[in-house]
């Protein structure tokens, strides 16, 4: 991999590593949660004997049982609830909603219950819970099985959002959001479930929530994404190197709340932002980090802050791929950054 | 004995204040004088409160006058501070009763820094987690998926406490509450379900509510038994929540409990002319008749120990009294100042929340540009 690996922010000694997938990663982490700590409980449609659509939690009934792990009512709105109700209660759910898709139906629960309890009772009451969902585009879903809703809840105070794009990250911040008070949207970008790999230790560690990371170092401009656009975006540094041009690359990993140091330090020293996302632009997550750089670095900027998104468009089916900001398209805007 | 899916509500004591069925021995005049004394107390709140309203001391209130024998009854009903509520917003009567201490309600009412909740709910949201009396929703039935999941916890840790989920029936027209209600029921979570029916949803009846004759029938979609009480007879509310809280205590699954009563005031504030624009005065005067106050009165009559005039003004005046100084006690503990905005967000406070709160505190202090 030609990504700088992301220190980590908390381990507990080094030593052993494997080379796992991002779905093996998220499986892990919620396969040591649930032997760290008893409050923890895993549950969604299907999460059980079939061990999620995408397998995210194979084998771990058959290891912990159907009492911690189990199948739900088809309901998105009883999922998050109930969620809610156990965490209020006591216990630390691990909530799968099978698509960020169908995130509808528990809208309510996530904006008036879960966001919200901890601020409007006076701290007596909290709900620290974890929302899994794989989100994104790039497996032919069509538009019910490939959006970007992160914007909608990054909008919510009192909800954390994160969306890893390495093995590494995906075990470390689940394992931060188990662990964290605060209730936490996860979400899982479906497009690198096996196509991500990487080297992710053996013992306990966590991602701290908030946190950038560095993938690649560059001086001549900043390219700022997360989730499923980080190997596009990584592949058109890799273009620009060959030109010369040398890209500094950061995942976000968390958008509530990100990590504008980072950022800030970054583009300060490049003096060029470009922004990816695959969300559709307008609103899009990322408007926000461009208003913050114009905000914070309007004097030392070279060029206009530069954003590449998905289109304000229902996902398309047949134009899967034309629809995602594609390396071809994150490296011109990268050249017109650099020409301006 | 008690029966699930009856046509008719379950009652003890006829409007007259004679029972129609014997009495329970717990019934005692001095148990049914201490019933008599929480529902006048909720009553007087209601009338202090409307007060407060009127002075421009709070900004939104939701009577309950009327259903004070349904919420007197169920409070009555639970072990208060071991089972956990998940009440919806017309729940002031059974908070007071759950023992919720009359300042902590007044304090949120008026928003002062004696407010449990900090001042950041619209007032008539209370919280309250010594007696477990989980923070009130305006978002109708959204309480109920997280109580069934309050119940699937209590069921998980093998603990002896139920969960109790009040709404009112415009409620059981919500996607949560049919999710809430499943969810329960396929887990088999000690969840006692209580409608407090009181017939209107603001300006909507139950007729145009729904179709289903009645709530508690509803139950049946949901594979657990419903029950339908005369929520003005707080012996029938009594009798039966207790028996059903004893059911779903022994781990027997959810149930639903119908409570049919009547909101004799207004919705809120937002409505005070009901009776001008969408309901008769007919009507009310029908169910002032069937008053629940009054009728344990009449029953304490009819046992030989009745309530005298003095009795019931002193119980009053008292009320009012203890009405006026959590009043004075809230407002000199002073309003939260803007720091309450910035806190409990998160278990933690993140750097960009960290810097909107210096921006403010620079504004607010005038310290700094």
């Amino acid at each position: 991999m030609t990504a700088t690996q992301p220190k980590p922010s908390t381990t507990t000694g080094a030593g052993e590593t494997r080379i796992l997938t991002l779905i093996q990663a998220i499986n892990e982490a919620m396969a040591e949660e649930l032997a760290r700590d008893e409050r923890v409980v895993v549950f969604g449609e299907d999460v059980g004997a079939r061990g999620g659509v995408f397998l995210a939690t194979a084998g771990l009934q058959e290891r912990f049982g159907p009492r911690r792990v189990f199948d739900t009512p088809l309901s998105e709105a009883s999922i998050v609830g109930a969620a809610v109700g156990m965490a209020v209660r006591g216990l630390r759910p691990i909530a799968e909603i099978q698509f960020a898709d169908y995130m509808g139906p528990g809208f309510d629960q996530i904006i008036s219950q879960a966001a919200k309890i901890r601020y409007r009772s006076g701290g007596q009451f909290t709900a620290p819970l974890v929302i899994r969902t794989p989100s994104g585009g790039g497996v032919k879903g069509g538009h019910h099985h490939s959006q970007s809703p992160e914007s909608y809840f990054c909008h919510t105070p009192g909800l954390k959002v994160v969306m890893p794009s390495t093995p590494y990250d995906a075990k470390g911040l689940l394992k931060a959001a188990v662990r964290g008070g605060d209730p936490v949207i996860y979400f899982e970008p479906k497009r690198l479930y096996r196509a991500a790999k990487g080297e992710v230790p053996a013992q306990d560690y966590t991602v701290e929530i908030g946190q950038g990371a560095v993938r690649r170092e560059g001086t001549d401009l900043t390219i700022i994404g997360y989730g499923g656009v980080m190997p596009d975006a990584e592949k058109a540094a890799q273009a620009l190197a060959a030109e010369g041009v040398q890209a500094e690359v950061i995942d976000l990993r968390s958008l509530v709340p990100w990590d504008r140091d980072l950022v800030l330090t970054s583009v300060a020293k490049t003096g060029r932002a470009v922004l990816v996302s695959e969300a559709p632009r307008t609103a899009n997550f990322m408007s926000e980090v461009a208003y913050t750089v114009q905000e914070e670095l309007f004097d030392s900027l070279l060029a206009p802050v530069l954003q590449v998104a998905g289109f304000d468009t229902p996902y398309p089916y047949v134009q899967d791929k034309v629809y995602l900001p594609g390396p071809n398209r994150i490296a011109a805007a990268c050249v017109r950054a650099l020409n301006y | 004995m008690i029966q699930p899916f009856t046509s008719d509500p379950l009652r003890w004591v006829a409007e007259d204040g004679l029972p129609i069925r014997e009495l329970p021995d717990r019934f005692t005049p001095a148990v049914l004088r201490d019933l008599h004394r929480e529902m006048v107390r909720a009553r007087e709140f209601d009338k202090k409160l409307v007060t407060l309203l009127r002075q421009g001391r709070t900004t939104f209130y939701a009577q309950s006058s009327g259903m004070e024998a349904t919420q007197v009854g169920l409070a009555r009903s639970i072990r208060v501070g071991h089972d956990w509520v998940w009440p919806y917003y017309r729940d002031h009567a059974l908070g007071l009763a759950m023992g919720v201490p009359l300042l902590d309600l007044i304090s949120q009412c008026l928003g002062t820094n004696s407010d449990l909740c900090r001042g950041r709910q619209m007032p008539h949201h209370f919280a309250a987690q010594r007696q477990n009396f989980v923070s009130i929703s305006s978002s109708i039935a959204s309480q109920v998926p997280p109580a069934a999941g309050n119940a699937m916890a209590q069921k998980y840790l093998g603990v002896d406490e139920i969960t109790v989920c009040t709404f009112g029936d415009g409620a059981t027209s919500e996607g949560d509450w049919h999710a809430g209600m499943n969810m329960a029921g396929a887990a088999g979570a000690p969840c006692l379900f209580v409608c407090e029916n009181n017939q209107w949803a603001i300006s909507t009846n139950l007729r145009a509510q729904t179709a289903s004759e009645t709530i508690h029938i509803k139950a049946k979609a949901y594979g657990m038994p419903g029950y339908y009480v005369d929520g003005n007879d707080v012996v029938a509310v009594m009798e039966v929540v207790s028996h059903v809280a004893e059911g779903v205590r022994a781990g027997n699954g959810p149930a639903l409990v119908e409570c049919l009563t009547y909101r004799v005031g207004s919705h809120s504030n937002a409505d005070a002319d009901a009776e001008k624009n969408y309901r008769t005065r007919e009507e009310v005067n029908a169910w002032l008749a069937r008053d629940p106050i009054t009728r344990v009165e009449r029953l304490l009559d009819h046992l030989g120990e009745p309530v005298s005039a003095e009795e019931r003004a002193d119980l009053i005046s008292a009320v009012h009294r203890e009405v006026d100084e959590a009043v004075l006690r809230a407002e000199a503990t002073g309003q939260p100042d803007w720091r309450i905005m910035f806190e409990d967000v998160y278990a933690d406070t993140p750097v960009h929340l960290r810097e909107q709160a210096a921006f403010l505190r620079n504004e607010q202090e005038g310290v700094g540009a």
